[in-house]
């Protein structure tokens, strides 16, 4: 698949969102502004209560800002993320946004072809034997083969993120969000794990934001955030914005 | 296999309590309405057990045991005059009366006298050959075998009395159990003799005949009814269901039971809404994350009301052989459940009903579920 332009992107203007009132009121946020390309991976860092999940919800419209906007992208058109409505923000989230949680959120009933499977069939209304074809296209790119029929109390820590890894990809979303995704694993499988989401922003052509404490990570970043105390600022961008082909030989998810 | 299926079996323990709720209710909406029929039924059971197909009784007679005397000689040309009626009409005595039993207590007791030819429409079709001759002999009685304890008769060739007069039971029979007073089965001259106080010697409780046909019988029905307001006129089937009837409204015998079997399914729609909101919140982190994926809250409605679906469905099944198994431990304990389909195809809907309802009462916990506190 070749790589897709650099577009959308993401623009977020301004943002400033606080919790509790009065004396106890606390700024997440404070005027935040960050652009997201797509073929990177962001990385945002900062220390624990910084407002990292905050950004990462403002930015795909889980959570409201009070002040500023996201503007999105999309095929020509420029829209502000949060003016719209209920059912446009959850079609836009289908269409657009790809999430990997610091917990799995597996259902444990199912295998992980049918993780899979059920995005693609309630979400973009594929029916069985296409949605199939594409969970175990995404599950085999994600070296999950051997555990596609598995369920989850049958897979390791790591093989568990792959799957939701491969949750997040397998609908080709423009961004994926990703929160902390390799603080439940050892270092070599959250290697892995970063490696893929690299591979995914290089081949894919998609915009990977990640929040993460974890130091390690910052080699395959293209470009670092640092956030504290709600203040954004950008600490590394050693590469240039557009990567067009893998870019490491471990990839595997193009 | 769906995924609410899945779901449910991957997860049996908990949802074990829903389907045992659901079963619960089935089994006690369907013993609760065949004990119900079964109760009914022993109020018609004289009028089953005849091979009459036309009854003529006192004017406004609801049930078989409510039939006040009427005279033979006004009564008897209005039906031999109709055409179409198969041998002769013939007298049939029912009345209660009182019985001393051998220990000398009392005992109220339901006299049913009929002709005992072979042929005899009146006759109850329990009664053998050998008993229809045994009553023949005076002052003979048969009743029901179940009914010998509460008489104080140890078996055939006990006596006792009624109205005064003695009696001899000489046999027994099955399937004329009573609700209330013991059906006493003899012959019309005996019956007249035990109920000398009650019916005159030209009179009787009831007309019995045979039609041609069913179809004749009903028409027979109609004419005498509107020829003679005066009297009951009934076939032997509405006389069945009037007896059923009459009983199931007058003594509220059938709300007492609906409230029972009204409260089983409140039970069991509490229980089974409580397993799936506590089995949908325990997938909350799921169903969040497929929210934030985008994916349109309705689907999870759908898989939420499917498994409820699948509850009922699964305490359904499961409560046919508790069903079963309780209806032959009435029937051994003297009580009768009747199965109908109607009935347990009826418990079944409206048990699976019960079970959507509180899949959708359940659909508040989805309603709270929001991806953002996946981040939280």
């Amino acid at each position: 698949m070749p790589a897709r332009p650099p577009t959308p992107v993401l623009v977020a203007e301004r943002l400033t969102k606080s919790f509790g009132d009065g004396a106890s009121r606390r700024f997440a946020l404070r005027e935040v502004s960050l652009t997201l390309y797509s073929g990177q991976l962001a990385l945002l860092m900062g220390p624990s209560g910084s407002g990292k999940s905050t950004l990462l919800a403002v930015l795909s419209g889980l959570l409201r800002p009070e002040g500023g906007s996201v503007f999105v992208q999309d095929d020509g058109q420029r829209y502000d993320l949060w003016k719209l409505s209920d059912s446009q923000m959850e079609k836009f989230r289908l269409r657009h946004t790809g999430f990997i949680f610091q917990g799995y959120n597996l259902f444990p009933a199912l295998s992980a072809m049918q993780q899979l499977e059920i995005v693609l069939k309630w979400g973009t209304g594929l029916g069985d034997s296409a949605a199939s074809t594409r969970a175990d296209d995404m599950l085999n790119r994600l070296g999950m083969n051997a555990q596609k029929y598995k369920k989850p109390a049958q897979l390791s820590g790591g093989e568990k993120q792959r799957v939701a890894i491969g949750r997040a990809l397998v609908k080709d979303p423009t961004f994926i969000f990703a929160d902390e995704p390799t603080s439940a694993l050892d270092w070599e499988n959250g290697q892995r794990v970063i490696e893929l989401l690299r591979s995914a922003a290089h081949a894919r052509g998609a915009s990977i934001f990640v929040v993460s404490h974890d130091e390690r990570m910052r080699p395959f970043a293209d470009v670092v955030y640092h956030l504290d105390d709600g203040h954004l600022s950008v600490e590394h961008n050693p590469v240039p914005l557009a990567v067009a082909g893998p870019s490491h030989p471990s990839e595997v998810a193009r | 296999m769906s995924y609410a299926l899945q779901t449910l079996w991957h997860d049996k323990a908990r949802y074990a309590a829903g389907v045992g709720a659901v079963a619960f209710s089935a089994v006690l909406i369907v013993l609760q309405v065949g004990l119900l029929l079964g109760l009914f039924e022993i109020t018609s059971v004289p009028v089953d057990h005849t091979s009459a197909d036309l009854w003529v009784g006192s004017q406004d007679v609801k049930s078989v045991d409510l039939g006040v005397q009427i005279p033979i000689n006004q009564h008897m040309p209005r039906l031999t005059e109709k055409k179409g009626l198969k041998g002769q009409p013939e007298v049939y005595l029912a009345m209660y009366a009182n019985m001393t039993r051998p220990d000398g207590g009392m005992e109220r007791c339901f006299v049913l006298g009929s002709s005992l030819d072979a042929d005899a429409a009146g006759a109850p079709d329990v009664l053998s050959a050998e008993l229809r001759a045994a009553l023949t002999l005076p002052n003979s009685i048969v009743t029901d075998e179940s009914e010998l304890g509460r008489l104080h008769l140890k078996g055939p060739g006990d006596t006792a009395k009624i109205s005064g007069v003695e009696v001899t039971l000489v046999g027994t029979v099955k399937g004329m159990k009573s609700l209330a007073a013991p059906w006493i089965m003899c012959s019309e001259t005996t019956a007249r003799k035990l109920l000398a106080g009650f019916v005159q010697p030209d009179h009787c409780t009831y007309l019995l005949a045979r039609a041609e046909s069913p179809q004749r019988a009903k028409e027979i029905v109609a004419e005498l009814r509107s020829e003679y307001p005066e009297m009951s006129v009934y076939t032997t089937d509405e006389f069945s269901f009037s007896c059923r009837w009459y009983w199931l409204t007058r003594t509220k015998a059938g709300i007492a039971i609906g409230y029972a079997a009204l409260l089983g399914l409140m039970v069991g729609a509490v229980i089974t809404a409580q397993t799936l909101y506590s089995a949908t919140m325990a997938s909350a982190k799921e169903f969040a994350t497929l929210l934030a994926l985008g994916i349109p809250r309705r689907k999870i409605y759908g898989l939420v009301i499917a498994q409820s679906w699948w509850v009922g469905v699964f305490g359904v099944v499961a409560s046919v052989p508790v069903v079963w198994l309780l209806a032959q431990a009435a029937g051994a304990g003297g009580a009768k459940v009747v199965l109908r389909w109607e009935v347990v195809g009826g418990a079944a809907l409206v048990t699976i009903g019960t079970a959507l309802f509180s899949g959708l009462f359940a659909l508040r916990s989805v309603r709270k579920i929001e991806p953002i506190s996946l981040l939280r």
